[in-house]
């Protein structure tokens, strides 16, 4: 059984996880007013339609609102946080050039998104073992391919500590 | 007890008036992007909110711009307003600086050139002309514009 509407694809984890737009921290709303008939606007509602899913997801706390037919020609505009705000034409734009031309504009470049996402993993070094605040693992035994914890399979027995010292006194 | 200070989720956000019948305060609501859980697909949450209105300038229906205030005025009025984006009845388009209704402008741009509006009784006289003389006459002047 197919998923349900047109272009169900917009509402998968994956698509949205694709989105590559991540606005700076100094934009907290986005405004879209785009037309629902006319040639001109199509760029506009095709980037309504496909690419708001992901910007919304990737960014959860800015706001987006949607406005129709409120003026003849598509536009975008962003409120940032110092009171400054920013206008984007849009008429006459393919979906596609639109969300590059935000993204040059507004979103965290690579190189920055590059840089958190290491930062991140230097916090999670998987060589350190501890606890799990710190830690991506506590004990080795959680690796696969690893000795399991004694707790849920009991060790062999040559592996036990009482053998091996019974072993080590009887060669004595 | 004012002048608590206040931690807001949002220091600036857009909403529509819903009220202005309190006195120097307006209803706001506005609307965030909520993503289904079970759907996957993000749907408007509404959330009201008062906002203070020094000047009473907002009717029922304004898009506003509002901004937190720094210190609580109120019980409920935590934000303030910022400035009026689109008023209601009056939009005025931000490319062009010209007010419109919907997607048409209220006067039309100068820099086209519309042809003269013929009169109706000026139309039927020239059809009774042609009505006579052969079909290769067309009797419509009218040319598309744009």
């Amino acid at each position: 059984m197919p998923m349900k509407g047109r272009y169900p694809i917009r509402r998968t984890l994956e698509y949205l996880q694709k989105g590559d737009i991540i606005f700076k921290k100094k934009v907290k709303i986005m405004t879209v007013n785009y037309n629902t008939h006319g040639e001109l606007g199509e760029g506009a509602r095709k980037f309504v339609f496909f690419n708001i899913p992901q910007i919304q997801y990737k960014n959860p706390w800015v706001q987006i609102m949607m406005f129709k037919n409120m003026t003849p020609s598509p536009f975008l505009k962003f409120y940032l946080d110092d009171g400054e705000q920013v206008l984007v034409d849009v008429e006459g734009k393919d979906c596609k050039q639109i969300s590059q031309h935000v993204k040059k504009i507004l979103g965290k470049s690579d190189e920055v998104l590059h840089a958190e996402a290491q930062a991140k993993m230097q916090a999670s070094h998987p060589a350190n073992f501890g606890p799990k605040k710190y830690c991506l693992r506590e004990c080795i035994c959680e690796v696969a391919g690893q000795v399991p914890c004694p707790g849920t399979k009991p060790l062999p027995k040559e592996m036990t500590g009482k053998y091996r010292a019974k072993m080590a006194q009887s060669q004595d | 007890m004012s002048g608590r200070k206040i931690m807001v989720h949002a220091t600036w956000a857009i909403g529509k008036v819903i009220g202005t019948k309190m006195q120097k305060t307006a209803k706001v609501r506005v609307t965030r992007l909520v993503l289904d859980p079970n759907l996957l697909k993000y749907y408007n949450k509404r959330k009201t909110y008062f906002v203070h209105d020094a000047l009473e300038q907002c009717t029922v229906g304004d898009i506003v711009l509002i901004k937190a205030l720094s210190v609580t005025r109120s019980k409920h009025v935590k934000h303030e307003l910022s400035e009026i984006v689109y008023k209601v009845g009056r939009v005025v388009d931000p490319l062009t600086g010209k007010s419109v209704a919907g997607t048409e402008f209220v006067e039309p741009l100068s820099d086209l050139v519309l042809e003269e509006n013929i009169s109706l009784s000026d139309k039927l006289k020239e059809l009774n002309i042609s009505a006579a003389s052969s079909a290769a006459d067309s009797p419509s002047v009218q040319t598309p514009t744009s």
